[in-house]
């Protein structure tokens, strides 16, 4: 790994995760302030995210298994918010104490 | 109020104090590295660390343990078992880490012998308290263990929260036992020694806030007993699927078998994921309350956790933890960034939330607000931020410079530490912990004197 591989990949590994992050949480406030601009704003952040991956996996030094770890993830991001976001629903609902 | 609420505050108070004394001694190591000769012999650097490190997690520690007095006997609808030990170890905690301290200070090392090992320094990073002070760590683990075991069987109460709980005392337990040990051969005992560390700090303490924060969000939000359950199942079973597992990102270089690469690796990756889920709920509870609450500050710092966990463990985390780019960033500024982040997403926030819980109650305040926590928040978060994203900056010319093109020589580990962006970051680290220092004296002076500016606003008049 050449020193700028070193610190181009890291970068983009944490831009991966922020991207990932600013998904959940515009989707999550989208939700919660009924605005579907802001959801369709983390669904442009996960693209973003899936981009990034794509990145690691086409022009870093990672081995193999690492950027397959990846892409994997990128995907696994993509179900979290609503999974999560479903799952809180229903067991808020189920107490009477839904959003 | 039960006696052990009363007993909890104590703890909180030794626990801000330390918290104090940590950021003293954190700004001092700041500064060596500004003045690498400044005190030299004197006090060196390694103790002033030492000091720094060992009140971070002691002064979390102190403020769990408050945490737990604080909500046993509401949750059991009991007072605590065993009040008189309780209270007994309390000193005992103080005493311990009072000497150890002025040891420390004042004594700092001592000669390769059995003297040293149990009356000064045991000389294992993190766990250099010496040995009698070690076994009285262990002796109050113990009560607080009895204290919280006995109250569940006399109450004949056992909650979901408190079986996590009670399960969780046996690593908080057993596994500081490994304070003890030790071996000649570096790596055997780095490999146990990293057994303490992480599988305290990334598992037991994820495992002991969690319940924490269960008893929290149930207390400030109203959230149902259920909901914060299922969470707190939920953790567990991340906390034994990848948490442990991932106590392989320490194993990379310490001269353990290759197969740790790719395992330390592999569950180290998976962390940031429920984390994302924890960003989601924080948003959803967020919401649901339209920030609405009684207890403003403590509301602010709960959902902060979930934002800071997210960015310190998370993203920081991910950066470096991939054997090929940890081969460069291991022992690096970008190490202490991450490290100082996730402690302070994880715990710090969470744990200042605690407080102010327990102020409002003790003030019998209706509702907890003002300008000071605000101040403190503020100051503490940018504190925190800019502190981190100057370690990150000197991380990154140490590992560029000094490891990738260096190849981590000494001169160039020496070319590196004078390199203009390692000695940027390093002056930016100073300036945002005076900012952070500035937070910790807000935060006490609100925390000493909330309830009276409280009385007084509730007095004032409605606006027509």
């Amino acid at each position: 790994m050449t020193p700028a591989a070193l610190l181009e990949t890291a970068v983009l590994l944490g831009l991966f995760v922020l991207a990932g992050g600013g998904y959940g949480g515009l989707y999550s406030i989208g939700r919660i302030a009924a605005r579907p601009a802001l959801v369709r704003a983390g669904y442009v952040c996960w693209m973003v995210a899936l981009a990034i991956a794509l990145t690691i996996t086409l022009a870093t030094p990672l081995g193999v298994g690492w950027k397959l770890l990846i892409l994997a993830s990128a995907l696994v991001y993509a179900v979290i918010p609503p999974m999560t976001w479903r799952f809180l629903e229903r067991t808020h609902t189920d107490e009477g104490l839904g959003a | 109020m039960y006696r052990s609420q009363k007993l909890s505050l104590r703890y909180y108070t030794a626990a801000v104090t330390l918290f104090g004394v940590m950021i003293l001694f954190g700004l001092l190591s700041a500064l060596y590295y500004l003045y690498p000769s400044m005190l030299f012999n004197v006090f060196n650097f390694s103790t002033s660390k030492i000091l720094h490190i060992d009140t971070l997690v002691l002064w979390l520690l102190m403020a769990f343990l408050g945490a737990v007095y604080w909500y046993l006997p509401k949750e059991l609808e009991h007072e605590v078992v065993g009040m008189w030990l309780a209270e007994l170890t309390f000193w005992v905690f103080c005493a311990v880490i009072a000497v150890v301290a002025v040891v420390f200070i004042f004594v700092q090392y001592g000669p390769a012998n059995d003297f040293t090992l149990w009356f000064i320094n045991q000389g294992r990073k993190y766990v250099e308290a010496p040995r009698w002070a070690t076994i009285g760590v262990v002796a109050v683990m113990l009560a607080f263990a009895y204290n919280v075991i006995a109250t569940c069987v006399k109450a004949r109460k056992m909650t979901g929260i408190m079986w996590v709980l009670a399960l969780d005392l046996i690593p908080l337990v057993v596994v500081y036992l490994d304070a003890f040990s030790y071996d000649r051969n570096m790596s055997t005992d780095l490999y146990w020694w990293w057994w303490l560390v992480h599988m305290w700090v990334e598992s037991t303490w994820e495992v002991l806030i969690g319940c924490i924060m269960a008893l929290v969000l149930m207390d400030v939000m109203g959230t149902s007993r259920r909901i914060v359950e299922a969470w707190l199942y939920i953790e567990v079973m991340l906390v034994l699927g990848a948490g442990i597992l991932g106590l392989g990102h320490h194993y990379f270089w310490i001269g353990t078998p290759q197969y740790w690469l790719s395992i330390g690796g592999f569950f180290s990756a998976l962390e940031p994921l429920p984390l994302l889920g924890m960003v989601v709920h924080a948003i959803y509870d967020a919401g649901s309350h339209r920030l609405k609450t009684t207890n403003r500050p403590a509301f602010f710092w709960i959902t902060t956790e979930a934002f800071l966990n997210f960015i310190g463990a998370g993203i920081w985390g991910f950066m470096m933890t991939l054997p090929q780019i940890n081969l460069f960033t291991h022992g690096t500024q970008w190490t202490v960034s991450h490290g100082h982040f996730a402690f302070y997403g994880a715990y710090v926030c969470g744990v200042i939330a605690v407080f102010y819980v327990a102020k409002q109650k003790t003030s019998r305040a209706g509702m907890l607000d003002g300008r000071a926590w605000k101040w403190s928040y503020a100051l503490l978060n940018i504190g925190m931020v800019g502190m981190v994203m100057g370690l990150l900056l000197a991380g990154m010319a140490q590992a560029f410079f000094g490891r990738a093109i260096g190849g981590s020589t000494l001169m160039a580990f020496t070319t590196a530490s004078e390199n203009p962006w390692f000695v940027s970051g390093m002056y930016a680290r100073m300036l945002f912990g005076l900012l952070f220092a500035a937070g910790y004296v807000v935060l006490v002076y609100d925390l000493l004197t909330s309830p009276k500016r409280v009385a007084t606003l509730a007095m004032q008049p409605e606006p027509a």
